[in-house]
């Protein structure tokens, strides 16, 4: 009985410790005082942090990807929320074949989304351009939200719709007054999910950028294959960092369990 | 009945549908233009065009409208079998090994209070959303000679001379598999959460032990949503493109790192844009498998 636990809390604790290890090892590159990558590092110093935001390409890539996440959020969430409400209020095959449209680019290899999108762009003759990867982003992300503000939609109790109704407030006012406050949490937690997921994407921003518009990831990559140096590191931690704000928040503030699908008991 | 009546009732039955399902709602909700317009022009199009390409001819630098099945012929050739077969072979050993460590280990989260639960769970976002750049990169630190587990393997005494573990085919199907476990725990997530504590209470109350009330009550309940987990993990191997890049040997290169290849490198849209209509319609053959396996789940139902 005792070995059952011990072997359970070890295998919980290596497997914590195993995922927890590329945070721990990129935290500890970032942290070297000559311009190598050891780990453990050797020599310690922050001057590689305020290196990312003095290097012109690295602010760049920086300023891009952040400017590319936070608009792809709002291009994903202003698809996501009508259809998700179409679907709600009206259980038409429209809808349902929208909603299908906007499940299908998280089940494909992002890949294959990737050169359709490249292709399209060519053809259009817009290559290159920072709108491309926010659109792209947006379109290929546009499942998170889509799946969350549904979830939030189906937890609105149809009696506080029908009281309304009784009351005599029309569709617009019930949307304003009930349906959007209620689904609010649901809409943030999806764009925050679009917007680190965007920060951290590659093969769209690689495919779509075309060397012209360069992301953090796409280069991170690049500078990993021409020459090493902590700076790598450094961006990568503030990248980390950024999540782990993000998803707190998420949880502080919404219940990110049932968000992920946990199965809370009626009341 | 003649055909000609049956053609008329069908004719008559597909009018009000599309006026029903279609016209209708769209005039109540003239909002949901917007969400068709955009997936229309930015997702159905691009596929669409990419479908039409795929057949056309290659030039030089790009390519010209044709209609020709020489890059489909090409699926054939050694080129792309042996590709498909690496990825194949990875795709499926990632799969299971991430499966296998995610099932206890979803299930024990399932079962933790709900305040260290979130705080896992925040964890495992985190990790999740790491980009596969720092992924890839931090694995082959540890792999590296200079510091890691090399090293740290040849001061235990174990090898004589530590050498790189990377660019190889574990360091790849490590890394493939590593990623793979956060998307493993969250696909799982909701199923165990959905377990009833009682079943598994009641067996060990009847002297089983909890190893065996996991193998015999737990995991036949969640045979269906490993299965999922198992295919939809397959699929998203199968797209891997920066982990085989930085971990893998040239001979480890996989279906995704072929198109970009084919695409970016060599200039030959077309054969990539049949590469990927390949690619889409497995994927697209295997993700209805696990939605008619997850359509039959005990579990989820309950």
């Amino acid at each position: 009985m005792n070995l059952v636990r011990w072997s359970k809390a070890a295998f919980i604790t290596v497997m914590f410790g195993m995922l927890a290890a590329p945070l721990l090892i990129v935290a500890g590159v970032s942290l070297n005082s000559k311009k190598l990558m050891f780990f453990p590092p050797k020599g310690l110093s922050l001057q590689w942090y305020p290196a990312v935001f003095e290097t012109n390409q690295w602010l760049e890539a920086l300023t891009t990807s952040v400017i590319i996440a936070f608009t792809a959020g709002i291009v994903a969430i202003s698809i996501a929320l009508p259809t998700a409400y179409f679907l709600w209020r009206h259980k038409v095959l429209y809808a349902k074949a929208l909603f299908l449209a906007g499940v299908v680019p998280f089940a494909l290899p992002p890949v294959i989304t990737a050169l359709g999108m490249l292709i399209f762009w060519v053809e259009v003759g817009h290559v290159g351009q920072i709108w491309n990867i926010m659109i792209g982003h947006g379109v290929f992300l546009v499942t998170l939200p889509l799946v969350m503000i549904s979830l939030g939609l189906e937890s609105i109790d149809d009696e506080i719709l029908e009281a309304a109704r009784t009351m005599g407030a029309d569709s617009r006012r019930i949307f304003t007054t009930i349906i959007f406050p209620m689904v609010l949490p649901y809409m943030v937690a999806g764009y925050a999910f679009v917007v680190v997921l965007s920060m951290n994407e590659y093969i769209i921003s690689y495919f779509l950028g075309q060397h012209a518009t360069i992301t953090l990831p796409v280069q991170l990559l690049a500078s990993l294959r021409s020459g090493y140096s902590p700076i790598i590191a450094a961006a990568s931690v503030m990248f980390i960092l950024f999540a782990v704000v993000v998803f707190s928040l998420v949880a502080r503030f919404g219940d990110l369990p049932k968000l992920l699908g946990a199965w809370t008991p009626k009341e | 009945m003649s055909d000609a009546a049956v053609n008329r009732l069908e004719g008559d039955a597909v009018g009000p549908v599309w006026r029903e399902q279609f016209l209708l709602p769209l005039k109540r909700f003239p909002i949901g233009l917007y969400p068709t317009f955009m997936m229309g022009v930015f997702f159905l199009i691009p596929f669409f065009i990419m479908l039409v390409v795929s057949f056309f001819a290659r030039t030089e630098s790009t390519y010209e409208p044709g209609f020709e099945f020489t890059h489909y012929a090409r699926f054939f050739s050694p080129l792309f079998t042996t590709h498909l077969l690496v990825s194949v072979q990875f795709s499926v050993l990632a799969s299971i090994l991430s499966v296998a460590a995610a099932v206890p280990f979803t299930y024990f989260i399932s079962r933790f209070r709900r305040r260290p639960q979130v705080i896992a769970l925040v964890f495992l976002l985190c990790v999740l959303t790491l980009s596969e750049v720092i992924v890839a990169y931090s694995l082959s630190v540890v792999m590296s000679r200079s510091s890691g587990l090399p090293s740290f393997v040849e001061w235990l005494g174990l090898i004589d001379r530590a050498r790189s573990w990377y660019p190889g085919y574990l360091a790849n199907l490590f890394g493939l598999s590593f990623f793979n476990i956060p998307f493993a725990v969250l696909i799982l997530f909701p199923s165990c959460t959905r377990l009833d504590r009682e079943l598994t209470e009641a067996a060990q109350t009847m002297g089983a032990s909890p190893v065996r009330s996991f193998t015999t009550i737990v995991l036949p309940l969640l045979d269906r949503t490993i299965m999922a987990a198992l295919v939809l993990l397959f699929v998203f191997t199968m797209g891997a493109f920066v982990t085989p890049t930085w971990l893998g040997r040239p001979e480890d290169t996989m279906m995704a790192q072929l198109i970009a290849n084919q695409a970016l490198n060599r200039g030959n849209i077309p054969f990539a844009a049949a590469l990927s209509m390949f690619f889409m319609a497995v994927t697209i053959i295997l993700t209805l498998i696990t939605v008619r396996l997850r359509r039959g789940d005990p579990v989820r139902r309950t």
